[in-house]
């Protein structure tokens, strides 16, 4: 791991070129979410493009380079010194978008369509590839289709330290109107959401999951997605501007920047990034998440 | 050097008056494309629309003095260095928002036209490789921190070729190669920078520099592939960004002011010769004729 010895070798990147700014810009299906709902914006199309975790169903994959916001292969660990994030909304008077709260994700391995029908049926994952840049990572639920019911499910899993076996808390999912929202909440509840599924008493991190079992049917498809979470940043007020009455404007950015607002963050050689946003105030669909980001490294 | 603290800063500026500001406004040329950064270059306002004059696949070097546009940002200073210690900008346009603006200082700029654009294949450029004297061309010295973008300064064409540029890198090699694949932009209206989009393949605002290579001393030649632009007149522009800030609020000219002194302490530096454009993100479909406005305050000590 090569980083920075002080402030100065930090503050001498942008002045030796050691740096790469990138834009994202993600627009959320017109599916309905709920408020409360975490989304994951990878799903959605955009720059980059959608990520719809659509490989052989239970196979661990990891997610392809082009579906992560854009970063240069330096050959080492980036830095991230600087984000800045806004949120556009669906229509001139839609302010469902906003105050969401946003973590910055580097997506690690997934095993795409678990059939949340399956009661009863052991769903046992394929170990084709192995979790990537960690020893461990939290693991989230993320539809890949409407579900039509509450559901009940446990997986097995390795925790961060190898030891295989270990059984997550009972987890519950609720009912969605389409892929790309994370479906697990922590209560047999609509409005409740949980970004990432809670581990066995003692863990931190899963390195992979072995299976899922449900016991109550959730009418849908899911991927359980291991992601290594990076910063949290929010986007607070919606931007749009109506087009009748007051004809006024409305919007907001949040910028955050490494060593003033916020540590300085590892992003490894790599890494996909990916976004997760939860609808504080109602549905995000059709809004758009747009936002640039700098990293650096050392030399 | 600039400044060895707050106090020093204060006092250069209010006892010394080593201190001034800047206005730049620009209309939008064309219709901004969702997803798409826009570069403001060859648009109406101050500075003036800029033609790119100069001779084809021959790099023209810009800097402060540029005959056809530059903001005055008070001439050298050096030994000093001089630095923006407050920026920012409004859009008024009825659609588009929120926004991003970067100011970059333009190095300079290659032009492409006609068969140049509606052909595929090698365009060889002629270029003074980028060296490490006192000449306002070399102001980062062997293009160290320099970065490239493609953008059109015409309406484009139909069809949307891909797109890479061979460099040789601020180290001195030969050869390096921008991120293979990206995809023009078709039919883009003037202004657009056409490595940018919202789709597979495309890349914003600059072009994917190869491995961890940190500057562009030389452009050797752009490759379009595929199937050829039909038309369209397209500048490849050597800059290096300065600073970014957003702009949530559409139509009212809500300004947006960054603190880079003291909210976000980076200082970003106008080096002798910087020639300030600006670059514009539409996260929608910015309206043509659409006004952005950009002010900013900078110092230097010494």
């Amino acid at each position: 791991m090569s980083g920075f010895a002080n402030a100065a070798e930090w503050a001498a990147c942008m002045d030796a070129g050691r740096f790469h700014v990138t834009t994202f810009r993600k627009a959320v299906a017109s599916a309905a979410t709920s408020a409360n709902d975490f989304v994951d914006y990878t799903y959605f199309a955009g720059n980059p493009v959608a990520n719809f975790y659509a490989s052989s169903p239970l196979e661990a994959a990891h997610v392809e380079a082009n579906r992560g916001i854009h970063l240069r292969d330096v050959g080492q660990s980036q830095y991230l010194k600087d984000i800045c994030v806004m949120s556009a909304a669906s229509g001139a008077t839609s302010t469902s978008n906003r105050n969401q709260r946003l973590l910055l994700c580097d997506y690690l391995m997934y095993y795409p369509f678990v059939d949340t029908d399956a009661v009863g049926e052991q769903q046992d994952m394929i170990q084709t590839v192995t979790l990537p840049r960690y020893a461990g990572g939290k693991i989230m639920c993320v539809s890949q289709s409407a579900t039509s019911t509450l559901g009940t499910f446990t997986l097995t899993y390795t925790n961060q330290d190898g030891v295989p076996g270990r059984v997550t808390q009972v987890t519950n999912t609720k009912v969605v109107n389409g892929g790309g929202t994370i479906v697990t909440t922590p209560n047999n509840s609509l409005a409740g959401s949980l970004p990432f599924v809670n581990l066995q008493a003692g863990d931190t991190a899963a390195k992979s999951v072995e299976s899922c079992t449900f016991t109550g049917a959730g009418g849908g498809l899911m991927a359980i997605v291991i992601v290594a979470p990076i910063q949290h940043i929010n986007s607070t007020q919606e931007c749009r501007r109506t087009t009748t009455g007051n004809l006024e404007s409305y919007g907001a950015a949040t910028h955050l920047e490494a060593l003033i607002n916020m540590p300085i963050n590892e992003i490894k050689q790599g890494a996909v990034l990916g976004m997760v946003g939860l609808g504080n105030a109602g549905s995000l669909a059709s809004s758009i998440l747009t936002g640039v980001l700098t990293t650096q490294w050392s030399a | 050097m600039g400044w060895t603290s707050q106090d020093d800063m204060i006092n250069q500026m209010t006892n010394n008056g080593k201190t001034d500001g800047f206005i730049y406004q620009k209309n939008f040329p064309a219709a901004g494309t969702a997803g798409h950064w826009q570069h403001l270059i060859n648009a109406a306002g101050s500075p003036p629309a800029a033609t790119f004059g100069g001779a084809e696949l021959t790099f023209t070097a810009t800097d402060g003095t540029w005959s056809e546009g530059a903001v005055q940002l008070g001439g050298d200073v050096s030994p000093a260095t001089k630095h923006m210690v407050a920026g920012g900008g409004s859009i008024v346009a009825a659609a588009g928002a929120p926004w991003f603006v970067m100011p970059i200082d333009l190095v300079g700029y290659v032009k492409l036209t006609t068969t140049n654009v509606s052909t595929t294949g090698t365009k060889t450029v002629t270029m003074t490789p980028i060296s490490n004297t006192g000449a306002k061309v070399d102001r980062y010295a062997n293009g160290v921190g320099l970065r490239m973008f493609v953008g059109a300064y015409a309406t484009m064409g139909a069809n949307a070729p891909t797109l890479q540029i061979t460099y040789t890198n601020d180290a001195g090699t030969a050869s390096r190669v921008t991120t293979a694949g990206c995809v023009s932009t078709a039919s883009a209206g003037s202004g657009t920078v056409l490595n940018s989009g919202n789709a597979a393949n495309k890349y914003g605002p600059f072009l994917p520099l190869q491995g961890n290579d940190t500057g562009v001393k030389d452009i050797e030649n752009l490759i379009w592939g595929g199937t050829a632009h039909a038309s369209g007149s397209v500048v490849i522009c050597l800059c290096k960004p300065l600073a970014a800030l957003p702009i949530p609020v559409a139509a009212t000219g809500l300004y947006n002011l960054f603190d880079y002194a003291n909210t976000i302490p980076s200082y970003p530096r106008f080096v002798d010769g910087c020639n300030l454009q600006y670059l514009v993100f539409n996260t929608g479909a910015t309206t043509s004729g659409g006004t952005f406005y950009s002010a900013g305050q900078y110092g230097w000590g010494g």
